[in-house]
């Protein structure tokens, strides 16, 4: 019996090697397929290039591109932030009593919390410094949460992508599993998976659109998209991305949506933040 | 032949008196057992993050369609609202065990 | 108005029997029967919100289309079983699990007459 169990052991090791990527698919080997995927299809572009999104793939459109970020349209949102930085609650507390490491703290989002077992993310935290000082909550997607957000990640730019999954916690593996399980599933009634165009078709064109490369995908939010005429937050672009696709988005800075931020941000590790962006 | 002018009769009575008549009730029952199975199906995909966008459109449409009486469209919508549902369930569970996809796994060596 | 009823009776069952031959008739299975109207399947095609197939495919007068699938040229050269085109519309993922393709009908983004249609127009291209 011990030999039989022994033996199957045995096998399962041999077959698990062999499998490489499929078999062991821990975190870091994710990465650095991701990583590495999207080397070996641009191999012009160098690595830390791949936070400018499109532009890293398109020379064309990177020409408008940086003369629009020579005149920011996120200047506004940045100095609205550092307003409501500066600015006391009721209470006469400021966010600096909730971070008293910021305003430069978009490095440390998202992390896992193994008290409260969740991840939390920079937006969540907050409302959640709001709420414990009395004020309303802010809404996720757009408006004063992107200034705060745009000002914070300003302050950060220049930090390096070092998301965490600690070992000591099977939670935050699980987390992250469920986050991944999001990004390749395909959904809504067109069937596509976030892989299906970032992952399968970057530099292909989607009508006249040049679809974006993942890697990078997350350095530069808050971003200000000409399509919508203002500055949004990560979680509104997935949300964006689900309704395109014809599924139902999920709520925003919900379960779903902070461990596919979780995620995606893990894939990004080593690259530097260069948030707010502009994007068409 | 005589009983079945008389019934025709009432219906036409019935339907001079504005009361319901059992076809209009037999209507409104189909219709709210193809809205409870849409409603069901709803329920069902978005248990498994599976729902789609237009179901819940479907159904608001659906109702508004059998208070104006047209039960054809409200059954029609409440169907494809249930069809929805289905579909994306069958979908969700087909992908609840995806992960990184054997053609990036082969680009990236 | 008995006889007319048998005579009624005798017509609808030539009728059928003919229908029945011709179904079975060589070549003239319901694949090549064409039950879809190309130039109302261009319309859907072209329609953003329905084909829009032109966001991932070159095809005739279409300015700037996406490039994602291969250009929808020489398609009964590509497809000489049209039933095979049809298949790829309706769920291309049956033939290739990683295709990008949105099933058209197994999900109901086409209705049938809708999907024979364009069936009809892309197998002219």
């Amino acid at each position: 019996m011990n030999k039989i169990i022994m033996l199957t052991a045995a096998l399962v090791m041999v077959l698990g090697l062999t499998w490489g990527g499929v078999a062991l698919a821990t975190p870091q080997a994710d990465q650095a397929i991701w990583q590495s995927y999207y080397q070996k299809r641009f191999p012009n572009v160098p690595k830390e290039d791949f936070i400018n999104g499109v532009y890293a793939i398109d020379p064309v459109s990177r020409e408008s591109w940086e003369a629009i970020e020579e005149f920011p349209p996120y200047e506004m949102a940045i100095s609205q932030g550092e307003k409501m930085w500066n600015t006391p609650f009721a209470n006469g507390k400021t966010y600096r009593d909730c971070f008293p490491n910021g305003p430069a703290i978009a490095g440390k989002y998202p992390y896992w919390d193994k008290e409260r077992g969740m991840v939390v993310t920079l937006p969540l935290a907050i409302n959640e410094c709001r709420e414990a000082n009395g004020e309303g909550p802010l809404k996720y997607k757009k408006g004063p949460i992107a200034d705060i957000l745009s000002y914070l990640r300003y302050q950060s730019r220049g930090q390096l992508t070092k998301v965490e999954i600690p070992e000591d916690d099977p939670k935050a593996l699980e987390a992250y599993e469920k986050g991944k399980q999001f990004y390749f599933a395909r959904r809504g009634q067109l069937n596509f998976s976030c892989a299906n165009c970032h992952v399968q078709n970057p530099g292909n064109l989607l009508r006249s659109d040049i679809l974006s490369p993942a890697l990078g995908h997350t350095t530069h939010f808050p971003v200000y998209r000409s399509k919508w005429g203002e500055i949004g937050t990560l979680h509104r672009r997935f949300s964006g991305c689900n309704k395109q696709v014809r599924a139902k988005p999920f709520k925003v800075q919900g379960e779903e949506y902070r461990n596919l931020e979780y995620f995606l941000t893990y894939m990004q590790n080593g690259l530097p933040l260069n948030g707010p962006g502009a994007r068409k | 032949m005589r009983t079945h002018h008389f019934s025709a009769g009432i219906l036409v009575a019935a339907l001079a008196a504005g009361l319901p008549t059992g076809s209009w009730a037999d209507d409104q029952a189909d219709f709210e057992k193809a809205m409870t199975a849409a409603r069901e199906a709803r329920k069902k995909a978005a248990t498994v993050g599976g729902e789609w966008r237009d179901i819940g459109k479907f159904l608001k449409q659906a109702e508004q369609a059998a208070a104006k009486g047209d039960f054809a469209t409200a059954n029609q919508l409440a169907e494809k609202a249930r069809r929805q549902g289905e579909l994306g369930y069958e979908q969700a569970m087909s992908q609840k065990d995806v992960g990184l996809p054997a053609y990036m796994i082969a680009g990236s060596k | 108005m008995i006889a007319l009823k048998t005579t009624l009776a005798g017509a609808v069952g030539t009728a059928l029997i003919a229908a029945c031959v011709l179904a079975l008739a060589p070549g003239l299975n319901a694949a090549d029967a064409p039950t879809g109207n190309p130039e109302a399947g261009k319309e859907i095609a072209n329609d953003r919100k329905l084909g829009n197939c032109m966001a991932c495919h070159v095809m005739p007068d279409i300015e700037s289309p996406g490039n994602i699938g291969p250009p929808l040229i020489g398609m009964q050269a590509r497809y000489p079983d049209k039933e095979k085109l049809r298949a790829q519309i309706w769920d291309a993922t049956v033939a290739n699990p990683d295709s990008s393709m949105p099933p058209f009908g197994k999900h109901g983004i086409l209705t049938e007459q809708q999907l024979n249609d364009v069936l009809e127009y892309i197998w002219s291209l």
